[in-house]
């Protein structure tokens, strides 16, 4: 554990902040529910605002596309882990929870204020071992969190439950069922099933996607991953008597760089992500020319020992990004660490896989603006440790030009709901921020270690053309106990400062900053492979809306058996 | 009190510590069955009536002084406001949890845990309309409904053979339910047997 701490520490050096205290998500891809490294807004689990606070730059995280992310689903314009496909482990497992403060029995006295209803998470499935290097996969799950606000809107769209189970719109519900191989080499599946989707637009309405089905193909061999799928996607809006469908191939092909490739001088990798659309009836995206393709390449480059570059870039007939960094080690003893760095992010759109066009309410909304951003930031990182305890340090400054945002011309309601009007735009000047990060730790054995974090940002430019002005500051606790070598407690003590939404509204939505708390316990048992974990989440802090036209983010308690195979 | 309370989890902790899992893990498997009944606490006195419930259990070594636990059981519950629609509750309520089987206290166990109960109301369908009935005290329960929570009890063995046991139960549990939480405590009686 020591050993291992130290190792986090280091990295934190080269990747930022060390990871947070082992809180388990409610689902894959909701992670950013239990961090506030930065700001990180939940709408619901098919739309948030995720923006650590080194990263740089005004954008979301999952705005920005990476080679990392070929396998992430395409959410309107976002990159999100949820609905997650990815084969899990072979086992069999079971989750379900709650957002809590249903009434049960105080429904018996409560005649006045009565809450509104708490809805579930429901998630069932096996991969089963392999058999020859050949096994089998199943799973249900839908997150039904996040969906009471919205619901009376949203219901309205659709001529049924919108879901493979209940009652509660839940904002996706998805099932697969498919086969894989896996041997020392090879690494395959073929997954089909249906979905259910709402996904957040730049006009900020939800729109309901039904996939019947939904195939996904995936083949690793060596450095090589190819995805290819198919979706078969139903469109409606059921006030307007709107219909449409959209039949999507989409996937991509990369040849990594391997380990032997990243221990020399020069390293080069390459790939290639497509989407080709067949559109019919109202469809409220349009890709333009029904098809793109995005070949990329990765550079890395380590002239000398201590320092390493590397450098992503994608170009096609529309658009060109370049994400680039150099790095230099300084020289440290053996227990430090320090890096000098600058980072570079420029082109013509953040996300260049997306959709051109959203069409809403008679009007057109470019998702894309003509010129470039520009990006650059340079920090230093540094980490020390001693026997039983370790400190770390990251400070940056930025500069961004050419930023991206939205033009709000026009806002338009819909009972509680606020929609907007207008084009993805620019900020054609300079936005300037200085970030600083602090961390502590300390660890005893494998039995307990402990986090302290720290940070704050300052930005200087155009605040109120951006589309989230993020926190100032954060600060963060957590804790990781193992007793008896096999119950695990892990929780964290979080405060992050106010945040603004600006443009989706006429007036301004500030999430104010608050205290929150997570905390998961688990029951392990090695021997059998079996494990049994609840998890609160969202404790302490109020129930606040935290984006446009989300739900409000609730206490909840998920728990989840899971046997390994 | 407060010396007691620190003694006694110094005392669980430091019994925890020195556990190795790996040893104990399922060494022993136990199934019951438990009768009793339960008692509203707090604002839910105006609420519900006591109300007898009955369930089965499953008991596994964890460590050498800590056993876990799951709970199964069923009660019906009926409501003391007169005059609604809905004449009670089914309620099925599962519970997971660990016993603390500390040397000093011995043969009394104290355990802790999460609880979850699914609840739905008893009513006649053709006597209410779900969508406006929601509105009305217990409308809610016209659908299922579960809420989480957690609880704490001790567990007296009385008999002790070695393939069986009789014993008593008291459990206090906390709904994490709005506008407030929701206590219960429930007192029983149960039979284990050991299947290995």
């Amino acid at each position: 554990m020591q050993s291992c701490w130290k190792k986090i520490l280091l990295l934190g050096v080269f990747a930022g902040v060390p990871a947070a205290a082992s809180i388990n998500a409610e689902m894959e891809g909701m992670e950013v529910d239990s961090r506030d490294d930065g700001t990180f807004l939940v709408g619901g689990p098919t739309y948030f605002f995720d923006r650590m606070l080194g990263a740089g730059g005004v954008h979301s995280e999952s705005e920005l596309w990476s080679p990392e992310k070929l396998r992430y689903r395409l959410l309107f314009n976002r990159f999100s882990v949820l609905p997650s496909w990815d084969p899990m482990e072979p086992s069999v497992w079971l989750k379900t929870g709650n957002e809590l403060g249903d009434m049960i029995y105080q429904d018996f006295i409560t005649s006045k204020n009565r809450p509104d209803n708490r809805t579930p998470i429901l998630e069932g499935g096996f991969r089963s071992p392999s058999f020859k290097g050949f096994w089998a996969t199943a799973r249900m799950f839908q997150d039904d969190h996040f969906s009471s606000k919205t619901r009376s809107v949203r219901h309205k769209k659709v001529d049924d439950e919108f879901s493979l189970f209940g009652e509660n719109y839940p904002m996706f519900s998805s099932g697969y069922a498919g086969l894989g191989f896996t041997n020392a080499s090879v690494n395959a599946s073929a997954l089909v099933g249906e979905e259910y989707l709402w996904l957040f637009g730049e006009s900020s309405r939800w729109i309901p996607v039904h996939y019947k089905p939904r195939v996904e193909t995936r083949v690793d061999v060596a450095n090589l991953s190819a995805t290819v799928v198919y979706e078969d996607a139903e469109y409606q809006d059921k006030r307007e008597k709107e219909r449409g469908n959209r039949k999507e191939w989409n996937g991509s092909v990369r040849y990594r760089c391997g380990k032997a490739c990243h221990s020399s001088v020069f390293g080069v990798a390459a790939g290639l992500a497509f989407r080709a659309v067949s559109d019919s009836g109202t469809v409220y995206t349009e890709l333009e020319g029904n098809r793109v393709a995005w070949p990329f390449i990765e550079l890395n480059v380590r002239p000398v020992k201590r320092v390493k570059a590397e450098a992503v870039f994608g170009m096609n007939d529309d658009d060109w990004l370049v994400q680039d960094s150099i790095e230099y080690q300084a020289p440290t003893p053996d227990r430090m660490g320090a890096v000098i760095g600058v980072k570079n992010i420029s082109g013509t759109r953040l996300n260049p896989l997306a959709d051109d066009v959203e069409f809403f309410d008679g009007s057109e909304i470019a998702l894309s603006a003509a010129g470039q951003m520009n990006l650059i930031q340079s920090y230093v990182s540094f980490a020390d440790s001693i026997q039983f305890a370790g400190i770390g340090g990251r400070v940056s400054l930025w500069a961004e030009h050419g930023a991206e945002t939205f033009d709000t011309t026009e806002t338009v309601r819909d009972e509680d709901l606020v929609y907007r009007k207008g084009d993805v735009a620019r900020i054609n000047s300079w936005i300037k921020g200085v970030t600083g990060e602090l961390w502590i730790g300390a660890w005893y054995r494998e039995m307990f270690s402990f986090k302290a974090l720290g940070g704050f940002e300052h930005l200087e430019g155009a605040e109120d053309e951006i589309e989230v002005t993020p926190a100032e500051f954060f600060v963060s606790f957590s804790a990781d106990w193992l007793l008896f070598k096999s119950f695990r407690i892990s929780h964290s003590l979080r405060y992050r400062s106010d945040a603004e939404w600006n443009l989706r509204s006429s007036d301004p939505l500030m999430v104010k900053g608050d205290w929150f708390w997570d905390a998961t316990f688990e029951q392990m048992f090695p021997k059998q492979r079996l494990y049994l974990a609840g998890t609160l989440l969202h404790v302490l802090g109020n129930e606040s809306i935290e984006t446009p036209n989300g739900s409000r983010n609730r206490m909840r308690f998920v728990c989840t058996v899971r046997k390994m195979f | 009190m407060k010396k007691l309370l620190l003694a006694l989890v110094l005392g669980l902790c430091s019994a925890a510590l020195a556990q190795s899992p790996t040893d104990s893990s399922f060494s022993h498997i136990y199934v019951s069955v438990e009768g009793g009944e339960q008692y509203p606490f707090g604002d839910l006195v105006d609420a519900v009536e006591n109300s007898f419930y009955g369930g089965f259990g499953f008991r596994y070594t964890y460590t050498e002084n800590i056993d876990g636990f799951v709970l199964m059981d069923y009660s019906y519950i009926k409501p003391i406001p007169r005059g609604l629609k809905i004449y009670g509750a089914h309620q099925v309520s599962g519970k997971l949890g660990l016993d603390f089987k500390w040397k000093a206290i011995a043969p009394l166990a104290i355990g802790a845990g999460f609880v979850c109960d699914w609840v739905r109301g008893d009513y006649d369908d053709d006597k209410i309309d779900e969508t406006s009935f929601n509105k009305d005290l217990g409308g809610t329960l016209t659908d299922n409904e579960t809420e989480f929570g957690w609880f704490a009890r001790v567990n007296l063995p009385l008999i002790r053979r070695e393939t069986y046991r009789v014993g008593f139960n008291a459990l206090w549990k906390e709904l994490w339910t709005l506008p407030k939480r929701s206590e219960m405590l429930s007192m029983g009686v149960y039979f284990e047997r050991r299947i290995w």
